[in-house]
């Protein structure tokens, strides 16, 4: 039997979208396949509603979100503007091992959590590529900053961002359009900071948010409004829907299916590939098939790994592409915390105007040529920045009646704040496995197993001191700091779980994405990720993703696939 | 972070309540930009958790004084004791939580969660020696001083906060969630269209409403 399309993509989040944009374009025929509901460009029912237009104000039912979202609800972004963009954790249920408290935060929709994301875009160095060979923790990866540079100037130049070249070694400089500018804090921090310390620079967080417009993909500037979370009809954040669909789209080349979750895949052990991918209509539960010379997993991490896992065969008995019996392991996320608050006090003749949509970022600073952790050999940065508080200080301090509310009618006093990402070490007994429940459709459910370990608490302490003394070097008064991560998830950088390598024995993904086990399988999303730096991922994902998508019509086309 | 357990949504009733408070306030404004009415207005308050008439006066009098009329208009004309009673029948702010070390007597719902209206009016009866919405109003504005005081002692916030941090906290998110609040008390500008970093803070200058990131970290 002929194959049905060149190519199948199933998710349509940031590397989903990507893979098929870049895919179309190569000249293949490609079906994406989406387990939630589409959403139109544009068409964000709330993003223009006021809190008096909203029937709790923008809060949200907060009885239906602990029924319905008792997970989701737990992110900053998710309120009433934003919940469509969020899973219901009652209909798309998970697992946890016990002892684990990972908070698993979703977006099934066209878009995925590329409508949802934090939209900060950085790239790794070879320290990140480096560090599993460095300290022995997991498998080395097979590449390095040179084999993806070429890839990352690429990624940027079309998802458009924003930043500022530092020519810092940790945190290589990109294709940038201008930065988002310092509010008067930050600028005074960072030059505060530089001064204590060389080696550490206080920049611009450089995000998919474009200070000029790309025209030709009809996208304009940003209005500084900070509301991405809701969709952004200017399609000024990158996102599948502002981006990489309508280019794949325009190929006329793209079909897309929605509603339909992608269950198992079929495996012909006598070709070593691929010969189906089986789905459930989530609507009318009815199962349907289609074939192809070529899959991408972009399911997100731990869907894609879901995925595998849930296509065990007699061939395959531990999941699909798993014959080193990695396949799960060693997942990741990042250990987070806000690492110190702090008043700023010298600049109260300032402000700013416009709500800026990104934060600030202090880059990686320790155990780069020599190891100087104490009790960590990895990385970690902050992220944060300095703001002017408004009303809601009124529910933390007294005062009533007129005075009360002439006084919460004033720009707040400024403060910052710090938030560390840590890198998590890949550790074997963080892993997936498949649950013996089954989701409402009968599929069985993911069973996530993860704790955080004593290199990201010693991580979290360091980052904590080094927070408190930068802020106060600076002139701030901290408020309050901390060192305890959030449970996992809470960064939601949730990676690996079918990692790169040299060696099939040893990892479930080559060089170039593609499964050891089967010939025509490339995974593209956070699953393939050996090691997590402590950057923001996605960025690197997407970088992957066309690299992978170079080399599979490439092999397509000498025949090899 | 551990989510709160589901509170239990009672088969809803007719909103039976006193619904001047949201007309006051709604009406106008809901005339002035078509909207058919206050969006909070279409969501029917369970019969359990309407507030009685005293409960509901004594809503209006602290509204009323946290967030009085000035030279804009103030907490009752924008509907907040309305929003204020559907937030806690919903839970918001985390009210539907069960109470923390309730003590002796505290009124609590079947899932350990304060009814916070029954609560406040029996503090403020207790303070006011047995009254509060016969007392003259300097004395009912000095009681809800007081108890807003207690709430909020210097140093680190208690371990177990009054519930009035709970109640203020609502009404606040009610006033300046309101078109009032947001537009007229404080400006919001749902599209600023550029990014200035520095600029001088102008005496007066009143703050953004839709500055979200303030808005989150207060």
């Amino acid at each position: 039997m002929s194959e049905e399309f060149d190519a199948i993509v199933v998710g349509s989040g940031i590397t989903g979208g990507l893979a098929a944009k870049e895919l179309t374009e190569a000249g293949l025929r490609v079906l994406m396949i989406e387990r939630g509901r589409e959403i139109r460009h544009g068409e964000y029912d709330r993003e223009m509603k006021a809190p008096w237009e909203l029937p709790f104000r923008g809060h949200g039912d907060a009885a239906r979100y602990a029924q319905d979202y008792p997970v989701q609800m737990l992110n900053r972004h998710f309120n009433e503007w934003s919940e469509d963009h969020f899973v219901n954790d009652r209909e798309q249920p998970y697992a946890t091992a016990p002892g684990s408290d990972f908070t698993w935060f979703r977006s099934y929709q066209l878009g995925g959590r590329s409508l949802t994301w934090g939209r900060q875009c950085y790239r790794w160095s070879d320290y990140d590529f480096g560090a599993n060979k460095r300290d022995g923790h997991g498998t080395d990866w097979p590449i390095r900053y040179a084999d993806l540079a070429h890839w990352y100037d690429k990624v940027e130049q079309f998802v458009g961002v924003s930043g500022s070249a530092e020519g810092l070694p940790a945190l290589p400089d990109g294709q940038f359009l201008p930065p988002f500018g310092l509010n008067a804090v930050e600028q005074s921090v960072r030059e505060k900071v530089m001064e204590r310390w060389p080696n550490r620079r206080l920049t611009i967080g450089r995000t998919a948010n474009l200070t000029q417009a790309k025209p030709e993909q009809g996208r304009g500037p940003c209005q500084a409004r900070n509301i991405c979370i809701r969709g952004c009809s200017y399609g000024a954040y990158f996102s599948t829907q502002s981006a990489t669909l309508p280019a794949a789209m325009a190929t006329g080349r793209l079909t897309v299916i929605n509603d339909a979750q992608v269950e198992t895949l079929d495996f012909d052990p006598a070709t070593r590939r691929i010969t189906g991918v089986r789905w459930i209509e989530t609507g009318s539960g009815q199962r349907k098939r289609a074939s192809s010379r070529l899959v991408f997993l972009n399911a997100g991490a731990f869907n894609s790994v879901h995925l595998l896992l849930n296509s065990a065969s007699e061939a395959m008995p531990h999941g699909l592409a798993n014959s080193s019996g990695v396949l799960g392991t060693h997942i990741m996320d990042h250990a987070n915390t806000l690492s110190a608050a702090a008043i700023m006090p010298g600049f109260e003749g300032r402000t700013s105007y416009g709500n800026r949509p990104t934060g600030v970022v202090i880059p990686r600073f320790r155990n780069l040529d020599t190891i100087d952790g104490d009790g960590f050999t990895r990385g970690y940065s902050f992220q944060g920045g300095a703001l002017q508080g408004t009303w809601t200080r009124g529910k933390h301090a007294p005062g009533v009646g007129a005075e009360a509310k002439h006084a919460l009618r004033e720009v707040g006093p400024w403060r910052m704040v710090l938030v560390a990402f840590a890198e998590s070490v890949p550790r074997a007994s963080n892993r997936l496995t498949l649950s013996n429940q089954r989701d409402p459709r009968g599929v069985r459910q993911l069973q996530i197993e993860f704790a955080h370990g004593a290199e990201e608490r010693a991580a979290l302490a360091d980052a904590k001191r080094e927070a408190a003394a930068m802020l106060e070097a600076a002139g701030g008064k901290v408020l309050f700091g901390g060192d305890q991560p959030g449970p996992g998830g809470t960064a939601i950088h949730e990676m690996g779980g079918a990692r790169m390598g040299h060696d099939p024995r040893t990892s479930v993904l080559d060089k170039w994405s593609r499964a050891h086990d089967v010939a025509n399988l490339f995974v593209t999303d956070g699953a393939q990720m050996s090691s997590s730096a402590c950057q923001n991922p996605s960025l690197t994902y997407m970088a992957l993703t066309a690299r992978a998508v170079d080399h599979a019509v490439g092999l397509m086309k000498t025949g090899a696939i | 972070m551990v989510a709160p357990d589901p509170a239990p949504i009672r088969p809803s009733a007719p909103f039976s309540g006193n619904r001047r408070d949201v007309l006051a306030g709604a009406a106008l404004f809901a005339l002035a930009i078509g909207l058919p009415t206050l969006a909070a207005h279409r969501i029917a308050l369970p019969a359990d958790e309407t507030p009685t008439p005293t409960e509901e006066a004594v809503l209006r009098r602290v509204c009323d004084i946290v967030v009085p009329a000035t030279d804009t208009p103030g907490a009752l004309a924008v509907g907040v004791p309305a929003f204020v009673a559907l937030a806690l029948a919903h839970g918001l702010e985390g009210s539907r939580a069960p109470m923390a070390d309730a003590p002796a007597g505290a009124p609590l719902r079947a899932d350990g969660s304060l009814r916070h209206l029954t609560w406040l009016v029996q503090a403020l009866m207790q303070a006011g020696g047995g009254a509060f919405l016969t007392l003259p109003p300097a004395r009912q504005v000095a009681l809800v001083t007081a108890l807003d005081a207690a709430a909020f002692p210097p140093g680190p916030p208690p371990a177990n906060p009054s519930p009035w941090v709970t109640l203020k906290a609502l009404i606040l998110d009610g006033y300046y969630g309101s078109e009032v609040g947001a537009s007229q008390e404080l400006q919001y500008n749902l599209v600023p269209g550029r990014w200035d970093p520095d600029i001088p803070l102008e005496p007066g200058a009143r703050a953004y409403s839709s500055d979200w990131t303030a808005v989150d970290f207060g």
